[in-house]
Formats: structure tokens, sequence, C-alpha cells
């Protein structure tokens, strides 16, 4: 094994050099403003204040996670059953389901939601609600998988145990199943609601740009303004954020999985 | 469609394709035939350009002219290709709008054209030539490639013309058009539209002006709740969507030419409250690896051909006097939009000002954010 350790420095280097060092970059713009010409960069927190300070900003945030969350929820409520349903299914259909799936994941995502533009506005439906089939629509598939492959690894031995115990099809459900497959849950929870928080073309282009999020924010501030410190400090609030979700996903996953050992 | 245009591009592709293959062994036809590689030390041009801003043949023809290679790239704002260049792409041809080329000469990007190479410089549109003196002065650094200005295209059936003459800008936060209404998502554009209305200057710098600007537009929003969009305006106002059709939107002239020429239920107006008169020019930024090439490149563009090519298939005004007149009496005969006012005293060409963008662009998210 010691011989192959040494394979992990290439994505070492990699990570370093596409990662860290980008990220320490966005850290050094976010606390500095422009300076003048003796002083190239002066170290302030003041975009964080502006960032705060103008209900504006803190609102979009606000929306974004809004956004994120309910997004996250929906998927787990439709994407659980499916999962389930699947699971149960004889092994060569469980190949067709999750073949299913994936299926529209061949075609590139931009252009699949091209298509639901279209889709939408022939319906007639608001801008709030297209954005939201939008990203239901394409990260489903993510929790659906995690999930199912959670549910399949279970030992069909336990459900038998347990019945033969005494336990019916609920109490089984509750206390057997739904313990050992919420690692799914809060690896798909991970797949779902970090790219979401910090999605920006699905709403652009279901929202009818009427509808502000963090990361077009961040864009905007790149791009249009070329207010690189101020676009640096709203991605580096956005990585605290998405850090936090993180470390406390981590600590359910943990927490479930010594419930597990108990 | 879109769609359309990308088939004619790949057919135009396809038909270049052949033609090079043709032209190989059939050399010294038509063209002159240059050798870049002889002439000029290199053959590799690269461009960046507009997207939907080029000729179905020009890049083919000027390949086999001078047995060269281009590549060519495209951007969709000002600020993106400034962002490019500065994290240091290299390219030998640039065609941004006037106030980023006045930036990119005060920052010195730029490199002086080769005089004598633009043979064809007296081709030009005088009209075109005083807009460039206002962020060229010296008509150094820069040539005309495209003009147009920003105007309301409305739909003729819906939308009454006097009351439109009348009001101007301030159509669009009549609460008739709720949900009728594409405004241009740039603040440039947007603040432009408000600061006219209201019958400042646009390259105003005053607080209070701003302020009244950024009221304006909150309440177009609040009135009519317009969709922000950017290219989509073309097709959605050239095929209106049955099912939500729109009334008016702010457009650049060029694509209402297009959309005039589709859809002959769309007009376009020009305020009496005045409007934004751009240009885009072509220009050669100082770390460009075949300069020579490249002012070739620009005189090339400047021929009747090449300038016909462009303003034909793109729908914006040549800066070419002769295509200019020839296509206005031409193929877009009664498509107004082909046309921008010009020497009207109310209409403004944007100047660069870091100060204006840096207190618009806050005020511009809080529009579009409820």
């Amino acid at each position: 094994m010691k011989s192959f350790s040494k394979m992990v420095y290439p994505y070492v280097v990699w990570a370093a050099v596409m990662i860290v060092v980008p990220m320490l970059m966005i850290v050094l713009y976010a606390c500095t403003v422009k300076g003048n010409s003796v002083l190239t960069f002066q170290f302030t927190f003041d975009n964080f204040i502006r960032f705060f300070s103008d209900p504006v900003f803190p609102g979009v945030l606000w929306r974004s996670l809004k956004l994120a969350v309910i997004t996250t929820l929906i998927c787990i409520a439709v994407g659980y059953p499916t999962a389930y349903v699947m699971a149960k299914l004889k092994p060569n259909s469980q190949a067709v389901a999750v073949l299913l799936i994936t299926l529209p994941m061949w075609i590139n995502m931009l252009v699949r939601t091209y298509a639901w533009r279209g889709i939408l506005s022939y319906i007639g439906m608001s801008g709030e609600a297209k954005v939201y089939v939008g990203m239901i629509y394409n990260f489903l598939p993510f929790m659906i998988l995690q999930i199912y492959t959670s549910l399949s690894k279970i030992d069909p031995n336990l459900i038998t145990a347990a019945h033969d115990l005494g336990a019916n099809n609920t109490e089984t459900f509750k206390r057997v199943i739904l313990p050992l497959s919420l690692s799914g849950v809060v690896s798909g929870i991970t797949l779902v609601f970090l790219p979401a928080v910090s999605s920006f073309f699905i709403p652009k282009l279901l929202g009818g740009g009427q509808y502000v999020l963090i990361g077009n924010l961040i864009e905007d501030y790149f791009i249009s303004t070329g207010d690189w410190n101020f676009g640096s400090a709203i991605s580096l609030i956005m990585a605290l954020i998405i850090l936090v979700s993180m470390y406390v996903t981590r600590k359910i996953d943990r927490y479930t999985a010594q419930e597990e050992d108990d | 469609m879109k769609t359309e245009r990308i088939l004619k591009a790949a057919v135009a592709a396809a038909a270049a394709i052949s033609l090079a293959g043709c032209g190989q062994t059939s050399a010294g036809g038509t063209t002159e035939g240059v050798d870049a590689k002889e002439v000029y030390g290199c053959n590799v041009l690269n461009i960046y350009n507009w997207g939907e801003y080029v000729g179905e043949d020009v890049i083919s023809n000027f390949e086999a002219a001078y047995n060269a290679k281009v590549n060519y790239d495209m951007f969709d704002s000002n600020e993106t290709m400034y962002t490019k260049l500065m994290g240091g792409s290299s390219y030998d041809i640039l065609v941004p709008s006037d106030y980023m080329i006045e930036r990119l000469i005060k920052e010195n990007m730029l490199q002086p054209l080769d005089k004598e190479a633009l043979t064809n410089l007296g081709e030009l549109d005088p009209e075109v030539v005083e807009m460039q003196k206002v962020y060229d002065p010296e008509l150094m650094y820069s040539v005309p490639y495209f003009r147009g200005s920003v105007g309301i295209v409305y739909n003729r059936k819906t939308v009454d013309e006097k009351e439109l003459e009348e009001k101007g800008w301030d159509i669009l936060w009549d609460t008739k058009y709720d949900n009728k209404v594409f405004m241009y998502d740039s603040q440039r554009d947007s603040f432009m539209v408000a600061f006219k209305a209201l019958g400042y200057s646009m390259n105003t710098e005053n607080d209070d002006e701003i302020q009244a600007a950024y009221e304006w537009l909150k309440k177009v929003h609040n009135n009519v709740h317009p969709a922000y969009v950017t290219d989509e305006v073309i097709d959605a106002m050239a095929y209106p969507d049955a099912n939500n059709p729109k009334d008016l939107a702010v457009v650049y002239s060029g694509d209402a030419a297009y959309i005039e020429s589709i859809n002959p239920d769309m007009g376009y107006f020009e305020p009496k409250q005045g409007t934004n008169i751009w240009s885009d020019g072509m220009v050669i930024p100082n770390n460009a690896g075949c300069p020579a090439l490249a002012n070739e490149f620009i005189n090339f563009v400047l021929t009747y051909d090449s300038s016909y090519d462009n303003s034909i298939t793109v729908g914006y005004t040549s800066s070419n006097l002769k295509v200019k007149e020839d296509i206005a009496n031409g193929d877009y005969d009664g498509i107004n939009a082909y046309l921008p006012r010009s020497n009207y005293e109310k209409d403004e060409v944007f100047r660069y000002n870091e100060v204006l963008v840096q207190k618009l662009s806050d005020l511009w998210n809080k529009v579009k954010i409820d």
C-alpha cells in the first residue's frame, strides 16, 4: 500500500495550485480595497460592512438560502419514496430504473434548462415557480441516486430479523430502514444544497432576469462592475456559509452513524 | 430565429472549407493571394469580437486571401472583454464600444494603427468619424466598425404611436403595459434611459440626479414588472411568445433592424428626450502577436464587400458610407432602425467614468431586487 500512497501527490499539487491558492487570493481581495500609488492595496473590512449594512445584500443572501433549502426539502420529499420503490424492484428492473434516472444527464444541463424555459412559458407559469421547477428538476436525480444507493446496501436479513422480533412494517421502516438510509440522505443534501445555493444560470434563464440571487450578484460585481474586492467579499461570505452547512451535515452524519453503533 | 442564423453560418463554414480545399489546387485565382507568413512574418490572427457581429464569409475570405488562420473568440459585454484582456489574454484585434476604447486608450493598452496600411479609410462615413472623435480625438487607435442607437421596439398593433411620440421613454412605466415590457439588463443602458427620461445628461455624476434616475427605474419596476433580458430580446420580439407577447422593449438599433425585417408588426422609435448613440471600433492591443496582419485585417473589413457582408448579416449600421446607403435603399428599405438618428442635440455618446459605474452598480441591483 505504501508505494501507492505516492499516487496522491499529483492531486495534492493540483488542489494546492487550483483550489487553495485561488481561495487565498479571494481572501486577500475580500479584505482589501484599492489603495493609492504607494500602497497598492489597503487592508480593511469595509467590503463586509458594505454587504451587511445595506438590507439589499443580506436580502439576496436570504433569498438564495431559501431557494436552496426549499429545493433540497422537495428533493428529499420526492426523492426518498422514489428511491424506496426503486430499491424494492427486481434487480433487472432496478438497473433500468437507474438508467432512466440518469438518462437526462446525458444531455447538457444548459440545454435542458433552455427546453424548460419553452415548456414553462407555454404553460404560462410565473417567474419564481419556474425557477423552482428548473432547480428541482436538475438536482432531483442526485438525491434519488444517493438515497437509492444507501437503501440498496441494507442487508435484507436485518428487515427479516425486525419482522421476526415482532415489528410491523411501519415499525421496521422507522427503526431499521430509515436510520440506515440517513447517510444517503445526508450525502444527497450535500450534493443538492451546495450547488443549489450558488447556482446562477438556472435562475437567470428561467427567472427572466427578475430573480437576483447571490450567484448573479457575484457575477455582476466581477464582470460588469469590475469591483473584484466586493465580489470577493460576497464569494467569501458564500464560502463560509457552505463551510458551515457542510460541517453541520457532517455532524448529523456522524450522529446517525453513532446511533447505528449503539 | 437564432437557429436559422446558426444553420446559415454552418452552411457558410462548410462552403468555406470546400472552397479552401479548391483554393489549394487552383491557387492564384481571383484574389491576389498574399502569403501572410512571407510578408508579415506571422499568419495567425486572434480576434475578439461581440457575438453575432460578423458577416458570414468575412473571416473565411480573409483567410483565403492572406493564407492566414483566424482564431475568433466572442464576448457579450465590454466588461467581459476588458476582464479577459486584463487577465493577460493576447489578441490582435478587439472590437469594443466607444467608452471602452476611451478607457483602453487612457490606460495605454492600445497601439497606434498603421495609417499607411489602412488604404480604405476614405470609405468611412463622415458621421461615424464625428462620433469617433469623442473617444479617439486624434483618430489614432481605432477604426469604426458599426454604429447604432438605443430605442424602443414597439408593437404597432397594440401601442398607440401618438402616445409613444408624446411620452417617449416615460411610456415604459405606464401601468397599461404591466408585464408587457422588456428592459435591457445592463446598468449602463437602463440608467441612460432614466437619465434621458428625466432630461439629464447620461454622463452625469450628480448624486441627486442619480437618485432621481434610480427612483424612475424603480417606478418602471413596480408599475410594469419588466423582464430584464439581454440578447434574448431579439428572438422574443421577432417571434413573439403567443401566450405572453410583449408590447415594448428597450433595444439596440441593429437588433431592432433585424426584428423589423423579420416581424413587420414591430416598429422602432427613438424618443425625443434623447438617447445614447454609440459606435464600436476595431483596435489593436499592445500585446498583439501579429500587428501588421491585424492592420491588414482592419483594412480588409473596410472594403465594400466585407462591410456589406457584415452589415447585411448582423443588421447594424455600416461605417462604410456607400454600404450604408446601398443597404438603406436596398434590402433594409423602409426599416427605420437601420439609419439611427444623427446630429440631434439631445443624443449623447457614453463616456468612460469609473466613479459613475461604481455608483450605479449597487443601485442597479437594488432596482432589480424587490
